[in-house]
C-alpha cells in the first residue's frame, strides 16, 4: 500500500481503478481511459497530481543555487514565470526533470516527479553546501489538482478568476477563491491549454469540488494516469523512468531547445553538455508511427536495415489519432530522418513503422 | 450482459464454452476484460494451428498493456473472431457473445477442463 492523496476517498467514490505509482495509490482510470482522454482534449479534464512533489528554495542565493544545478537561465527567470528545467548530473544524465516557478523575490518552487523526490531532495541537499539558502520539502503539506483541456479557461473564469486574472502561459500566481488560497500555474502535461492548483492539504477537497460544480455544464470528468499517460505522450512531454534516466541527457532527449547554450555560469554536467551541443551525441529521440498492425510499448526494441539501432522509450495507442505511436531513442550512426522506414520488435516479430515529427499532436497552449 | 449457461472459466480468466462435436468456443470473461479496460489490439492465431493446454495461442492489449492468452484446453483452432480484430472494442461491450476470440476442435476438452471452474465458482473466486 502506497501514500494516499487527501482525494483518496473522493477516487474511491467515484469508481476509481486504483494502482501504485511512484510511492502512491493513485486513480489510473474512473471509466475508461480512452474516454477520459477525448474529455481532455475535446472539454476538460481533472486530475489529482497530489502525488507529485513540492520542494521550496528561499534566502539569498536562490538564484545563484538553482543556477548551479541545472543548464536553464534561471537569473532571466522573472517573478510568476515558470521553466522547465533538468537536475543534470557529472556525466549529463539527469537525476530527474522539473518545472522551477519563481514565485516572489528569493522565492522559488520546483516541482518534482512522485518516485524522485525524496532522492531529488537528497541531491539538491547535497549541493546545498555552501549557498545561503533554505531547502524546503514540503510533498505532504501540498495537493495539486490539475484542470486540463480547452474549456479550462471558462471553468476558471467560472470559479472566480476573470480572463485577466488568470495566468499566462507557463506563468504562477497566488489566488483566493472561497476561502481557498493556494498558487495556480497555467501549465499541465497534456498538450492543452490548463491549469495546476498548488494548495494546501485541507483545500483540496472543497477545490475539487468547486471545479466540479463549475464545470459541470462542459461536461467535464476526472482523468487518471492512464489518460494523463496517453495525453502526455501524443504530446511527446517527456516521462522521467521511460524517456529520460540517470545516463541520458537533456541534448539526446531532444531537449537543447530548453538549454541555453551562452549561459555564464557553471552548472553540473555542464562541459558534457556543451560538448554534445558542440559535437553532436551518440544516440537520439524519434517519433515514430506503426504502419503496420502493433503497438509499441517501452522496453521494445528498434531496428534499421536488418539490425538493432535502439529501444522504445514510451509508446502505446493514440486515442486521437486512432494510431500506435512511440518515441525511441536510435543509434545517430543510422542517420534515420523523418519518413524512413524502421521497424519494431513485438514478441520476436518485426514490425515496420515511420520515423515522424513529434509531437504527434499538435500543441494547443494558449499563449498571450 | 447474460452470462452463457454451462461456461468454465480458467483462474487465467479464459471462458470454455462446449458447441457440441468436440467443438468449443474460447474468450475472455466479463471480469478479464474489464480489469484490462479498452482493449485496443488483438492477435488471433491462424486456422489450422494446434495448442495444448496452458499455452499462449492470442495476445489481447488494452491502452495499458499487453496481456497473454492461454489455452483453457488443448486443441485445434477451427475459426478466429475477424470482426474482433477489426474492432477490438467489441470485446469490451460484449465479451461472451460478439467477442469470443477462437472456436477450437478438442476431443480432450473433458479429460482436460478439471481444474477450469463453473462461473458462479469463478465468480466467488475472484471476489
Amino acid at each position: 500500500m502506497g501514500n494516499k492523496t487527501v482525494l483518496y476517498n473522493k477516487h474511491i467514490e467515484l469508481g476509481a481503478k486504483m494502482v501504485e505509482f511512484g510511492g502512491w495509490d493513485m486513480p489510473v482510470q474512473y471509466t475508461s481511459i480512452i474516454e477520459e482522454h477525448k474529455t481532455v482534449r475535446n472539454s476538460a479534464g481533472v486530475f489529482d497530481v497530489s502525488h507529485m512533489g513540492q520542494i521550496f528554495v528561499s534566502g539569498k542565493q536562490a538564484v545563484d543555487f538553482l543556477q548551479s544545478i541545472v543548464p536553464q537561465d534561471i537569473a532571466k527567470l522573472m517573478i510568476q514565470k515558470a521553466e522547465y528545467c533538468q537536475l543534470t548530473r557529472d556525466n549529463g544524465g539527469l537525476t530527474d526533470d522539473l518545472i522551477i516557478y519563481h514565485l516572489d523575490k528569493e522565492l522559488y518552487l520546483i516541482i518534482a516527479n512522485a518516485a524522485n523526490v525524496q532522492k531529488d531532495f537528497e541531491w539538491l541537499t547535497s549541493k546545498a553546501k555552501g549557498f545561503e539558502i533554505i531547502l524546503e520539502n514540503k510533498s505532504n503539506e501540498f495537493s495539486m489538482i490539475a484542470l486540463q483541456g480547452p474549456n479550462a479557461g471558462k471553468i476558471v473564469k467560472k470559479l472566480g478568476l476573470k480572463e485577466e486574472e488568470q495566468p499566462h502561459f507557463f506563468t504562477i500566481k497566488t489566488f483566493s477563491l472561497n476561502g481557498i488560497e493556494g498558487y495556480i500555474a497555467r501549465t499541465g502535461y497534456t498538450g492543452e491549454d490548463g491549469f495546476e492548483f498548488i494548495i494546501k492539504n485541507e483545500y483540496a477537497l472543497k477545490l475539487w469540488d468547486m471545479i466540479f460544480k463549475e464545470g459541470e455544464e462542459f461536461k467535464i470528468k476526472p482523468v487518471g494516469l492512464g489518460a494523463r499517460d496517453t495525453l502526455r505522450l501524443e504530446a511527446a512531454l517527456m516521462l522521467y523512468g521511460n524517456d529520460l534516466n540517470e545516463d541520458i541527457t537533456p541534448i539526446e532527449a531532444g531537449l537543447k531547445w530548453s538549454i541555453p547554450a551562452d549561459k555564464k555560469e557553471d552548472y553540473t554536467g555542464k562541459n558534457v553538455i556543451l560538448s554534445q551541443i558542440k559535437n553532436g551525441v551518440s544516440k537520439k529521440l524519434i517519433g515514430l508511427e506503426m504502419t503496420e498492425r502493433a503497438i509499441p510499448r517501452h522496453g521494445y526494441e528498434i531496428y534499421f536495415q536488418g539490425h538493432k539501432t535502439g529501444v522504445v522509450s514510451s509508446g502505446g495507442y493514440s486515442p486521437t489519432l486512432d494510431k500506435n505511436i512511440a518515441m525511441g531513442y536510435v543509434d545517430t550512426k543510422d542517420n534515420i530522418t523523418l519518413d524512413e522506414t524502421i521497424e519494431i520488435m513485438v514478441r520476436n516479430k518485426l514490425y515496420k513503422a515511420k520515423v515522424v515529427k513529434r509531437p504527434f499532436v499538435a500543441k494547443r497552449y494558449k499563449i498571450n | 450482459m447474460i452470462v452463457p449457461e454451462g461456461i468454465l472459466c480458467s483462474k487465467s480468466h479464459e471462458y470454455l464454452l462446449e458447441d457440441g462435436n468436440s467443438v468449443y468456443t474460447v474468450g475472455l470473461t466479463d471480469y478479464a476484460v474489464e480489469q484490462l479496460g479498452d482493449i485496443v489490439f488483438v492477435e488471433l492465431p491462424e486456422t489450422g494451428s494446434e495448442f495444448s493446454k496452458g499455452e499462449v495461442f492470442a495476445t489481447v492489449e488494452s491502452v495499458k498493456a499487453a496481456s497473454e492468452i492461454y489455452m483453457p484446453v488443448g486443441g485445434k483452432i477451427i475459426e478466429v473472431n475477424e470482426k474482433i480484430v477489426e474492432s477490438p472494442e467489441i470485446l469490451n461491450e460484449s465479451p461472451f457473445e460478439e467477442g469470443w476470440l477462437v472456436k477450437i476442435e478438442s476431443p480432450d476438452a473433458q479429460a482436460e477442463s478439471g481444474d477450469l471452474l463453473e462461473y458462479s465458482d469463478y465468480k466467488e473466486e475472484i471476489e
